[in-house]
């Protein structure tokens, strides 16, 4: 029994479903909507505390450390391996993926929803509003949902993550520039890890992500986005992820796998 | 040969080298001195530019972050292995990893910084310049001093820290598992120093210090366990 706990097929959320349609092991999804704050309710705390999304549950071994969970999934499940054999290249794919978790993803999950979540909540009701941070388990996922409801992220935040993920594109070209994939000759869980937050880079940093400015970038995007495992992920979106993903493919020329 | 650059006093340095004593691995161990600020010396740097110990060499390569390098260590070296037993431990293994990185170290070091006064000394001062400027911001806000209520929600994710380390040891006697692994390794040096900062352990992770500290591997490295004013993993910026 393997069940994912989980929102859309983007950033942390998305990484078990990138993960586990590239390895082509099935699983039960059950959608968990961040839009209702879904993931704060009692329902979702009794899988995971922490009121943190994904969850996985796997024969009731529950993990909510979506990194190290593609760990586990690459161990225990049949499938093409996502990790290098080579050990130089497994550290290479570690350090990639923590440069990921713990500086691009957040200052891209900063910019992102400032711009999409944070104007939902204008002309709310304050008191509902501090209901729902009440509800949050976790202090730093609180301060931060509470910068959103009240539109209070400090602008120079907002700047630094900007600096933070030019910063991070210049550092996947070059490293993109030397080899096929993030970790080597083979797609690896580096490039699901990147691939979970980048993929729509080409519409939504045009200026910087373009065949001129980061054309090796540019040239593993599209070999992402043509791969059937990485689409069939993306189609699992009930909102306007799933839209957005194949208006990319069309933008960088990649065509629909088959049953995807 | 390997190389390792490693400092006294870091929490970071003393896990990998926890590893490679575990594992009976010899190593040429190169010691840099904080205190003086050697990590930012243009050879180091050279190396990492970070200014982060460890780093280990190894067959014209260089490797940095500590848990990374332990992974690396147990993966590429003969000998029982400390990742776990089964696939559950390991994931708890990389679980604790990450824990370490995100939620212990940096926190740490700002409760550390403001407990012993830390100060970066004037001849240190144009040093900071060689970072690049993530880490130097983070070096600067350490040398203006960090706000009360910085150092408060540090302290409390400490607290928080010392409750998830209990939790997992309510249910068995290593972090991980039925036996000493990385996760040990990782949180061990770091966990040692929270009663030092007013966090006194609760008794389950007391005695997990004890027998983690009762290795061979750890008690070699008794004298260094002190708790050094230096910087650790920048904080999370966005939850």
């Amino acid at each position: 029994m393997l069940d994912v706990y989980t929102w859309e097929p983007n950033a942390n959320s998305g990484k078990p479903l990138f993960c586990l349609h590239e390895k082509g092991v099935p699983f039960t999804c059950h959608y968990i909507d961040m839009g209702t704050h879904e993931h704060h309710a009692p329902e979702f705390l009794a899988i995971n505390p922490d009121g943190t999304i994904p969850a996985i549950v796997h024969d009731g071994f529950t993990m909510t450390e979506s990194t190290p969970a593609m760990e586990y999934i690459d161990e225990v499940f049949e499938g093409p391996p996502l990790r290098p054999a080579d050990p130089f290249r497994r550290w290479q794919m570690r350090v990639l993926m923590r440069f990921m978790d713990n500086i691009v993803a957040p200052s891209l999950a900063m910019i992102a929803s400032n711009r999409l979540a944070a104007p939902r909540f204008v002309g709310q009701d304050p008191a509902d509003l501090r209901a729902k941070l009440e509800r949050i388990p976790l202090p730093e996922r609180r301060a931060t949902w509470e910068k959103l409801m009240f539109q209070a992220t400090p602008p120079e935040d907002i700047a630094e993550s900007e600096s933070r993920v030019a910063e991070a594109i210049r550092r996947f070209d070059s490293v993109l520039a030397e080899d096929a994939w993030l970790a080597g000759d083979d797609f690896s869980l580096a490039d699901i890890c990147v691939f979970a937050t980048f993929y729509a880079l080409p519409s939504s940093r045009d200026e910087e992500v373009n065949d001129q400015a980061s054309p090796h970038l540019m040239r593993w995007l599209r070999a992402c986005h043509a791969r059937p495992g990485l689409q069939a992920a993306l189609a699992m979106g009930k909102g306007f992820i799933t839209q957005r993903a194949a208006e990319i493919r069309e933008r960088l020329g990649v065509s629909e796998a088959a049953g995807a | 040969m390997m190389r390792l650059h490693y400092a006294p006093g870091s929490a970071h340095s003393a896990a990998v080298r926890i590893v490679l004593a575990e594992k009976g691995m010899a190593c040429d161990a190169r010691a840099l001195d904080l205190a003086r600020f050697e990590q930012l010396d243009p050879a180091f740097l050279a190396l990492n530019p970070e200014g982060m110990v460890p780093v280990l060499e190894q067959d014209g390569r260089v490797l940095a972050e500590s848990f990374p390098i332990m992974l690396f260590l147990d993966e590429t070296h003969p000998g029982p292995s400390l990742a776990g037993a089964d696939s559950r431990e390991r994931y708890r293994v990389h679980k604790w990893g990450k824990y370490v990185e995100t939620h212990i170290a940096p926190n740490l070091a700002i409760v550390r910084w403001r407990a012993l006064g830390g100060q970066v000394p004037e001849a240190a001062r144009a040093r900071l310049d060689r970072l690049p400027r993530p880490r130097r911001d983070l070096w600067r806000r350490a040398e203006r001093g960090f706000d009360a209520d910085t150092v408060a929600a540090a302290a409390a994710a400490l607290d928080k820290a010392a409750e998830r380390l209990a939790a997992d040891l309510a249910e068995r006697d290593w972090l991980a598992g039925e036996a000493f692994t990385l996760a040990d390794a990782a949180v061990f040096p770091h966990a040692i120093q929270f009663e030092a900062l007013g966090h006194a352990p609760s008794e389950p992770v007391a005695r997990w210090l004890t027998r983690v500290g009762e290795r061979p591997a750890a008690a070699a490295l008794d004298k260094e366990f002190f708790p050094i004013a230096t910087m650790g993993p920048e904080p999370a910026r966005w939850g």
